[in-house]
């Protein structure tokens, strides 16, 4: 199915793209439009986008909110939002000290990528190696 | 939040500002606090206690939007916008307030680094958490990151 967000991915998005492709749609098919752009793509599900469903709720980012809508209750991938959730918002208590190195990264990223698509498909690895790293650690609650 | 330095801006006459104005439900208190504590961290600065304001940059613009979702999430009600200062001067005198901000939290790891059993961890912390709030890049800043780095003890680099 066709996703579609708005331009000049980020930590957040470059986390959802890889989810989707991991775990919920390997045949995604992703459009980005400019900041603000409407109407939306007739067809496509819009995610980090103020106001649609997949999206930043009550003070957490939109991967967050994306493991609540499918029910995926993986605890590495909780861990790996709680990452996203400090690298991309405002947060008081700060847990995952990798959370600074991945924005930065991600932001690096979307600079040596010709385009969002790229960028995208390029943090496939980098969100691989954040997973296999989180699961090699004993879980935290 | 996370690394904001792609944020520092120069402050040039025709900087842009991004505005917030809301309202929120005087209950639940904690909803208003969690607002409020997130304004503070994001260094924005409150004039007559009536708008908060932040030097516009796509993060802060990105920030401040999903604040303004976050408060009507809690039955709150928020207006954002990017505006200029029409007045002259004032763009400086609120650039000034910014880093006077800024400088004055520098200047206080600065002091506590003076003392004998300073906590270089939490003082590195505080660093950290002032530089991203120096949208104007304050050159006290760039002291304090040497001081720092030359207080860590250990070898001589």
């Amino acid at each position: 199915m066709k996703w579609v967000t708005w331009e000049q991915v980020g930590v957040d998005r470059m986390a959802c793209g890889w989810l989707i492709m991991k775990y919920l749609d390997p045949q995604a098919e992703f459009l980005f439009v400019p900041v603000g752009y409407k109407p939306l793509t007739e067809g496509a599900e819009p995610f980090d986008i103020p106001g649609v469903r997949l999206s930043h709720h009550r003070g957490h980012c939109t991967f967050y909110t994306m493991l609540r809508e499918y029910d995926l209750h993986d605890p590495v991938l909780q861990r790996i939002a709680r990452a996203v959730d400090e690298a991309d918002t405002v947060q008081d208590v700060m847990l995952e000290p990798a959370a600074t190195g991945l924005d930065v990264l991600c932001q690096g990223l979307r600079l040596i990528s010709p385009d969002d698509q790229v960028a995208l498909e390029r943090g496939r690895l980098l969100y691989d190696a954040l997973y296999a790293q989180f699961a090699s650690e004993p879980t935290q609650g | 939040m996370a690394s904001k330095e792609r944020d520092c801006v120069e402050q040039p006459q025709d900087t842009p500002w991004v505005l917030l104005v809301y309202k929120i439900p005087r209950e639940p208190t904690s909803s208003r606090a969690t607002i409020w504590r997130k304004l503070k961290r994001l260094g924005a600065l409150l004039l007559h206690d009536a708008v908060w304001v932040l030097p516009s940059t796509p993060w802060t613009r990105e920030q401040f939007q999903w604040l303004a979702v976050e408060i009507g999430e809690l039955e709150g009600e928020a207006y954002l916008w990017e505006s200029r200062l029409l007045l002259n001067g004032q763009a400086d005198t609120l650039a000034q307030q910014f880093q006077a901000r800024v400088d004055a939290i520098y200047q206080e790891i600065l002091n506590e680094m003076e003392r004998e059993d300073a906590d270089l961890v939490a003082l590195s912390r505080k660093y950290q958490q002032v530089r991203a709030q120096d949208y104007s890049h304050s050159a006290l800043g760039i002291h304090v990151r040497e001081r720092l780095m030359s207080a860590r003890g250990g070898f001589v680099s």
